[in-house]
């Protein structure tokens, strides 16, 4: 396959490596032969450089428009997959997983006497639950509302 | 103004909704994609409807195009599984788009011409000729690295090969075309190249 043709195409395509460039270089000026080869396709390349591209009928863009206008319009595949979609198909699939959990939970009459935690729920909610408790979990509420609104306005300016 | 406008640009305002520019694609693009349709299909009626399935084809599938890629290398993709789409349905030459067989059964077709009828005939249509005388793909190979400035790996990212099987294909295909002028213009071949 590497024969004097193909490497003479090689190095008008311009796909040589620099030393197989020197070195065909170096052939076309010292060979008659291998020189004359070489403008033979050299002029044959401009030949097919020329080649003519066939022209479709005049009615062409309008068959093609008429036929694109009965097809529903493209989106592009960002907007086609919504991410609100994408969450609401996963919120209803765990509030259904739940449903069903609680639901079986419910109706079962599950009973292990040798499963005794022993474990007193008996809390007294009232000595946690305090003023300064309830601002905190507040004030950490109104810092994760102001970042994701923060976060909303930034993304709505970018798409403007 | 809407000369100016890059395929990426276009592209975006038809996903953003003014359809209406797909149009300035399609003229952009259809003689290459006739063109090429023609290569396979060697009939203008087929040809005509292969490029206009091609281009709804690329409107439908616009919003999946990677904009990382040339549209133009998308489209000759799409080009070309239409054709062979097309080519299995009529079942014309398909089995043997690869095969040697064809290529001389090509040649037969049209080996009945008079190469004197042809003398005052310019080099373009010499050169038509003996590109309609070539394999299918050969042919698409050759109008594609000549006329639609895409690269070996471009090409065959286009027609489904290694690139190194289409810079064989390619150089075998100039090898035939050499044969052919030189055929088809006998002595004036000299005068030409």
């Amino acid at each position: 396959m590497n024969t004097i043709e193909q490497q003479l195409w090689d190095y008008l395509d311009g796909s040589l490596e620099e030393s197989a460039k020197k070195a065909i270089e170096e052939k076309i000026e010292s060979d008659a032969e291998i020189k004359s080869q070489y403008e033979e396709l050299l002029k044959l390349n401009l030949v097919f450089g020329e080649m003519d591209l066939d022209e479709p009928s005049m009615s062409f863009t309008r068959n093609v428009m008429e036929s694109v206008a009965l097809a529903p319009a493209p989106i592009a595949m960002k907007t086609k997959v919504d991410k609100k979609i994408i969450y609401c198909i996963g919120g209803f699939f765990l509030v259904s997983l739940l449903a069903l959990m609680s639901y079986v939970l419910y109706n079962s009459n599950l009973h292990m006497p040798g499963f005794d935690l022993n474990v007193n729920f008996d809390f007294n909610l009232d000595k946690y639950i305090t003023p300064t408790a309830v601002y905190s979990f507040l004030f950490a509420d109104l810092v994760i509302g102001l970042i994701f609104l923060d976060q909303f306005l930034r993304k709505k300016l970018t798409h403007k | 103004m809407e000369q100016e406008l890059t395929d990426l640009v276009l592209i975006q305002n038809v996903l953003n909704g003014e359809t209406a520019q797909y149009a300035l694609l399609v003229k952009r693009h259809q003689r290459f994609v006739f063109t090429l349709a023609l290569r396979f299909s060697k009939n203008r009626e087929d040809a005509e409807e292969i490029a206009q399935d091609c281009f709804v084809k690329a409107y439908k599938a616009l919003g999946t195009f990677k904009q990382t890629a040339k549209f133009s290398t998308w489209l000759y993709t799409i080009t070309y599984t239409t054709a062979m789409t097309f080519l299995r349905k009529n079942r014309l030459n398909t089995s043997s788009i690869h095969d040697e067989e064809t290529f001389l059964q090509l040649e037969n077709q049209t080996s009945g011409f008079n190469a004197n009828s042809y003398e005052k005939q310019d080099s373009h249509t010499f050169l038509n000729l003996a590109i309609s005388q070539l394999m299918p793909d050969d042919a698409a190979i050759v109008t594609l690295f000549y006329k639609g400035e895409q690269s070996l790996e471009e090409i065959g990212e286009a027609l489904h090969m290694e690139p190194n099987t289409i810079k064989v294909k390619l150089h075998r295909a100039r090898q035939r075309l050499k044969e052919k002028l030189q055929y088809l213009l006998k002595d004036e071949v000299k005068e030409l190249l």
